[in-house]
């Protein structure tokens, strides 16, 4: 998977290549809109992380542009700018997917495969999900351990449902509450981890191996 | 002087009004008078024309009674004398020798004209027999060696049997008219320019209290907006102007201060994070011991996000305070929105030993910005289980009344410090043991007002804090309005 990054902040532009690379993507990145456009072109990109504010125009029109010579690979847009009339705009000019500064790194990532997931279609949805010991039947809506039943409420069972979708990969908090609750919330308090604790009650109370983990500062972890 | 009059008319516009109203005035006026002037010169020549047509009428039945004799020349005489006396209205002057009235009989035949009147009778016979004056019509005459014209009727005596001429020479009635005229011009040209100096000192005593407040405007800097214009005690357009222009400087002088206020409250609440970010990030980076700096780091991050939140919702603030806060907005049901958050933090409530009840039984349908209304019902939650108390029994009722739907938060804890309660919904306002930044309930506040709403914040009676949102309700049922968040695990069969 190879990805064009266009960001004017040298040192938003540095990390952002380092840790998409570090995620496994290939990577090219540059600072203006002109250069973005030509490397976009060329069409070997899988996807785009755009900033909004470039120093030789708007990554909106950039976005239009390339949109209007049949670029179709999906387009993240990043901005500073954080108002809902702002993230519709951006979707209507041709982006896919926006998110606001400053952001965590998972959140990212796991942005960018859900656009890389609906560019390339085919995939059958999966009706079971399965980590380690743990099962997951999405259309009876139960879920087992070690073959024993858990007694999950909905909250409960959405979010380990939401877990395991993205087991293996850290989810944080706020990507959570979008998800799950479908709330756009920012919070210093410890909601989403009572949530997490209650679930991991039930899940690896029992077990020998624990599934869920907290990685501190960031997020959560379903892992084997 | 000419110069600092000239600057005088270059620099106000009172001289300029004033011409104007005194123009308008002067033609008004002026016109006025002339409508007057002339209906009292038509009374005065009519008064002096039916004399003359009565006069007329009284000779041709003389002389039609009466042959041409002696007789006959001392009664013309006679009405001449009269005409003359009773035609001469300011006492003598204009009556000079008798001269005023002319009676002249021509006839068809060669007998010479009969002539009562001034000396020089060829110029008044030639005249008049050039002349063709219709009956019983006054006319004007002038003739040589007369200032004045003479009015003139004729009358025939008999068919064919000549003409009677009667000639009044109007000196009286011309003088009186012209005098009138003068002394109407002199008035008028008192009236406007007096017209002219009371206008132009009235306007410039008004433009002075414009210059005032102009004054006042320049002399304000942004160090320093303690001036004020002075008001008077009148109650007119530049009353207004001047108090309009004086709760303006307040406002902006409020404003200047909220923003003094602000910038230190920011410079404290970010300058403290950062400095520990800064300061665990340093350690970590000396540190031998993996798990101890990656401790650290987590620390830095969650001490960042904290600063994050900081910074975006004083920006949500700032843009509500200006007004400029955007609103989605969009038909929703505050009782079904009030269970979903309740249930997300129902468990951290729990597990603060606290107790929520949540009382919302009916649909109560608003229009509001989804996003909005949901970070302020989290901001109200927030707020119970960070202040509330261990212990406290939480109670949420969601209700409609009239025209207002309505969201009360109440609890048993603590309450608010009595000196915060009047500024509780101020931003940067926080009681002293609390570890927030002052924001979440100038949020509520401020998003409750973008909607058209009002949040108050109160101590109940019986101990307890108490936070009521008020949002007027929608006329519209209640239509589903997920905004389109990406759904992909709630999906069921």
């Amino acid at each position: 998977m190879r990805l064009l990054v266009v960001e004017d902040d040298n040192t938003i532009r540095d990390f952002l290549t380092r840790a998409l690379a570090e995620s496994g993507f290939g990577v090219d990145a540059c600072a203006q809109g002109c250069e973005a456009e030509r490397l976009a072109l060329e069409g070997v990109h899988d996807a785009l992380v755009v900033d909004l504010n470039l120093p030789d125009g708007d990554g909106l029109d950039l976005i239009q542009r390339l949109r209007s010579q049949g670029v179709s690979s999906p387009v993240l847009i990043l901005s500073a700018r954080r108002s809902v009339d702002e993230r519709v705009l951006g979707l209507e000019r041709g982006g896919d997917d926006y998110m606001t500064k400053p952001f965590a790194v998972a959140e990212l990532q796991a942005r960018l495969r859900s656009l890389l997931r609906r560019s390339t279609p085919g995939q059958s949805e999966t009706t079971r999900l399965r980590v380690a010991d743990l099962e997951i039947d999405l259309i009876r809506r139960e879920a087992r351990r070690a073959g024993i039943e858990l007694q999950l409420t909905q909250q409960e069972f959405a979010l380990l449902e939401y877990l395991c979708r993205n087991a293996g990969r850290v989810v944080t908090r706020a990507m959570v509450l979008d998800h799950v609750w479908k709330m756009r919330i920012d919070t210093s308090t410890n909601i989403v981890d009572v949530h997490i604790h209650r679930l991991r009650n039930k899940v690896d109370r029992e077990s020998q191996r624990p599934l869920i983990r907290t990685i501190r500062g960031v997020g959560y972890l379903l892992r084997e | 002087m000419f110069s600092r009059l000239a600057r005088f008319f270059y620099r106000t516009a009172a001289w300029r009004l004033a011409l104007q109203t005194t123009l308008v005035f002067a033609a008004a006026s002026a016109s006025v008078f002339l409508a007057m002037y002339f209906i009292v010169a038509r009374t005065v020549r009519e008064r002096s024309d039916s004399w003359l047509t009565g006069e007329s009428e009284t000779l041709r039945q003389v002389a039609l009674s009466t042959p041409r004799d002696a007789l006959y020349s001392r009664i013309v005489e006679e009405v001449a004398e009269l005409a003359t006396q009773e035609f001469s209205w300011d006492g003598g002057t204009a009556n000079t020798g008798g001269n005023t009235v002319f009676f002249a009989q021509i006839g068809n035949t060669s007998e010479p004209p009969l002539w009562v009147g001034p000396q020089n009778s060829g110029a008044f016979l030639g005249l008049l027999r050039t002349l063709n004056i219709p009956q019983h019509q006054a006319v004007s005459l002038r003739v040589a060696g007369f200032a004045e014209p003479f009015r003139v009727v004729a009358v025939d005596v008999a068919p064919g049997a000549g003409h009677i001429y009667l000639g009044l020479l109007d000196r009286g009635a011309e003088h009186l008219l012209r005098q009138l005229l003068v002394r109407f011009f002199l008035g008028w040209l008192f009236m406007v320019a007096f017209g002219f100096l009371l206008t132009l000192f009235g306007l410039r005593r008004l433009l002075n209290r414009v210059d005032d407040i102009t004054g006042a405007a320049a002399s304000i800097r942004t160090d320093d907006l303690g001036t004020r214009v002075p008001i008077g005690t009148q109650h007119d357009e530049i009353a207004r102007l001047a108090r309009t222009f004086n709760s303006m400087l307040d406002r902006i002088s409020a404003s200047v201060n909220q923003l003094r206020t602000l910038t230190d409250s920011v410079a404290h609440d970010l300058k403290s994070p950062i400095t520990s970010v800064r300061g665990s990030l340093e350690i970590a980076l000396s540190l031998e011991d993996r798990e101890q700096s990656q401790d650290l780091i987590a620390s830095a991050i969650e001490n960042l996000d904290r600063l994050s939140e900081v910074v975006t919702t004083s920006l949500d603030l700032a843009e509500a305070d200006g007004g400029a806060l955007r609103l989605r907005r969009e038909s929703l049901d505050l009782s079904d929105l009030v269970h979903r958050v309740a249930e997300l933090y129902a468990p951290a409530i729990a597990d603060a030993q606290q107790h929520l009840t949540v009382s919302a039984p009916e649909p109560v349908p608003i229009v509001a910005d989804l996003s909005l209304c949901t970070r302020l019902l989290s901001n109200l939650m927030e707020n119970e289980l960070r202040y509330a108390g261990p212990g406290a029994h939480i109670s949420v009722v969601v209700t409609s009344r009239a025209s207002t739907g309505s969201v009360a938060v109440e609890d048993d804890g603590p309450g608010f410090p009595m000196d915060l309660l009047p500024r509780v919904l101020q931003r940067f306002v926080k009681g002293s043991n609390s570890q927030g930044h002052g924001l979440g309930l100038a949020f509520v506040s401020a998003v409750a007002h973008a909607h058209a709403g009002v949040a108050t914040a109160s101590n109940r009676a019986t101990g307890g804090a108490r936070i009521l949102v008020e949002f007027p309700l929608s006329d519209s049922p209640r239509v589903t309005g997920d905004d389109g968040l990406a759904d992909n695990l709630l999906t069921s069969s």
